[in-house]
């Protein structure tokens, strides 16, 4: 028992003459055999589990390792397959290594950022830490989620779906020279003379029933003329992140921007680099999704702070820290179960790999 | 009274006891007597050098599975786990790209409990990137992170890159279509970095691509450059916990 203040004073007592608050040893149990069974039952437990998995599932094991044979999917391990998805996204140098590097390194800054005693030792015990939790994880699975299935032009089909009223929109199937014909005349248009002549027959290889040569042929025009609504051409450049890059007819000049060398690597023995910059790649694979990182997460803090949701450092902590975890997790799920041939976003697909 | 106090003789299980642990035998071993009495049990954890990584005495909270559901714990468990059992697929084994798919084989065939040590060490390894990720959020949503805990959440960050590492250079080792190509996509990735990328991935594949090179350079740091390396941050993870005051208790 360390001292305890006198009863019969009211004289508050200085800090340093209280002493330490005493360790209450009634709170306390003794590790041996409080602490060491139950860590011998888990030990136990853990074994017998695993010993149960190893009987019933076999690891995988292909075929002999071929340089000359590339799968298709070729897959990394599946805790790297989040950043595999990210490199689908973005520059192979930020998703394979710069954004790793990063996310490690803010992890491990946590407690340098976020030092209050708040909320320590015991589970979210501050006044909206499941709430942050939840946010922080809601917002990034599904935003992440939202942003893969943009890249992978499911809002241009999911518009088409509202559009055709249809659960399968299919633009239609190419018409035959001439069915196009007839329907460049019902829009009033001329009929270009090529197009004309394998209409009337007078084209030695190409007659009327066959399809329609691509140099006479637009799409847009063809799905107005069956009734079919499509992705307007104007929007070409909101299809997918890279369709900035393609769907916009980019100045000739910003396609190789020479800014020289301006890192002269050839000194430490390595190649020279030339910098010369494609500034509509630059905005796509970098500047765009740089900016997505930095910026969503910042603007759901901004947001949180402004409602009130998040208050303390823990808040914000616990809410950005929730939100990586579920962006590793939906990366990982989409990597692992929705990536099949050519890693195409695919409905469902098990590629078994352990 | 005077027959009272003469000492009276002990039963069979008290003598029983007395020669099983009042001897010079057990005492040459363990310092203290049978840890039935609250001075053993204290002695049994301080005096043993693997049970003194603990405090003799605990806060009631951190018994409590639902504290800690022993993340951190099982974590090391599955590395011990993963040692004994990759010392015996290392009996089997020879990292060489003419032999290793063949000592698979073979150890999936020939060998008794050939396939169950392989899967036993495989699914060890997957469990243990998933325990180590499960510590992390544990110690974080505690708060267990917070001063003067900050350097260990450091430490243990460094352990869960290493834990990762430890797993992808298994990975190439079995040395079929799925370890070639899952390196060398995962090496592709170390190779993409700005300047040093390419370097870097020539280092760590010992060549332009995933071969014979690759193969003894992961062998080795998946068999003793890596775990030595892990064990030393463990050991550091594991003092500095005890340093630190223990598990981290609301203030």
């Amino acid at each position: 028992m360390t001292t305890a203040a006198p009863e019969n004073t009211s004289e508050p007592i200085s800090k340093a003459v209280r002493g330490r608050k005493s360790r209450a040893r009634e709170e306390e149990l003794l590790v041996w055999p409080d602490l060491v069974f139950i860590e011998f039952i888990c030990a136990v437990l853990f074994t017998v589990l695993i010993l149960i998995l190893a009987v019933l599932v076999d690891s995988v094991l292909l075929d002999r390792a071929n340089p000359a044979i590339t799968p298709n999917p070729s897959k990394a391990p599946w805790y790297f397959l989040n950043l595999q998805e990210l490199l689908l996204h973005m520059h192979p140098a930020l998703a394979g290594v710069i954004v790793p590097t990063v996310a490690l390194i803010a992890l491990g800054a946590i407690p340098y950022f976020d030092a209050s005693n708040e909320g320590q030792g015991e589970w979210l015990s501050t006044p909206r830490a499941w709430l942050n939790l939840w946010v922080g994880a809601f917002v990034g699975f599904f935003g992440t989620l939202l942003l893969i299935l943009y890249d992978a032009s499911k809002h241009v089909v999911l518009f088409e779906m509202i559009a055709n009223g249809t659960l399968s929109p299919q633009a239609p199937p190419t018409p035959s020279a001439e069915q196009y014909a007839a329907a460049l005349q019902a829009r009033g248009d001329a009929i270009p003379a090529g197009l004309q002549e394998i209409v009337n027959g007078s084209n030695p290889v190409l007659s009327a029933t066959d399809t329609v040569p691509s140099e006479f042929y637009s799409q847009g025009i063809w799905n107005g003329a069956s009734g079919y609504t499509a992705w307007p051409d104007s929007l070409e450049f909101l299809t997918t992140l890279r369709g900035i890059q393609t769907g916009i007819p980019w100045p000739e000049w910003t396609k190789s921007v020479p800014l020289g060398n301006l890192l002269r690597t050839d000194l430490f023995g390595f190649p020279r680099i030339e910098l010369n910059i494609d500034i509509s790649a630059l905005i796509v694979e970098q500047i765009i999704p740089v900016t997505a990182m930095i910026g969503l997460p910042v603007l759901l803090a901004v947001v949180a702070s402004k409602t009130g949701i998040a208050q303390s450092k823990r808040d914000h902590m616990i809410m950005q820290f929730s939100g990586f975890i579920a962006v590793y997790v939906i990366l990982t799920i989409i990597g692992t179960y929705f990536r099949g041939v050519g890693l195409e976003l695919e409905p469902y697909t098990i590629f078994s790999h352990g | 009274m005077a027959s009272n106090e003469r000492p009276q003789r002990g039963t069979l299980g008290d003598r029983l006891y007395d020669a099983a642990f009042q001897n010079r035998l057990w005492r040459s071993i363990f310092r203290s007597g049978y840890p039935n009495t609250p001075r053993n049990q204290m002695l049994a954890v301080a005096t043993n050098v693997f049970l003194h990584l603990h405090p003799t005495r605990i806060h009631r909270t951190h018994v409590k599975i639902t504290h800690t559901f022993c993340l951190g714990g099982l974590s090391f468990f599955l590395f011990l786990g993963l040692t004994i059992s990759g010392v015996l697929l290392m009996f089997y084994y020879v990292p060489s790209v003419d032999r290793a798919y063949q000592d698979i084989l073979a150890l999936e065939t020939d060998v008794r409990f050939g396939q169950l040590m392989r899967n036993m060490h495989r699914w060890m390894a997957h469990g243990m990137v998933l325990t180590v990720i499960m510590h992390m959020m544990r110690v974080f949503y505690t708060g267990a992170y917070k001063p003067p805990r900050e350097f260990n959440w450091v430490i243990g960050v460094v352990l869960l890159v290493l834990t990762l590492l430890l797993s992808f250079t298994g990975y190439l080792l079995p040395w079929d279509q799925l370890a070639l190509w899952a390196i060398t996509v995962g090496t592709n990735m170390v190779g993409s970095a700005p300047l040093l990328g390419e370097p870097n991935r020539f280092v760590l594949v010992g060549g332009y691509q995933v071969g014979q090179a690759a193969l003894i350079r992961f062998y080795t740091l998946h068999v003793i450059g890596l775990p030595l390396v892990a064990a030393v941050f463990m050991m550091v993870h594991f003092w500095r916990i005890r340093r630190d005051g223990g598990l981290a208790r609301p203030l």
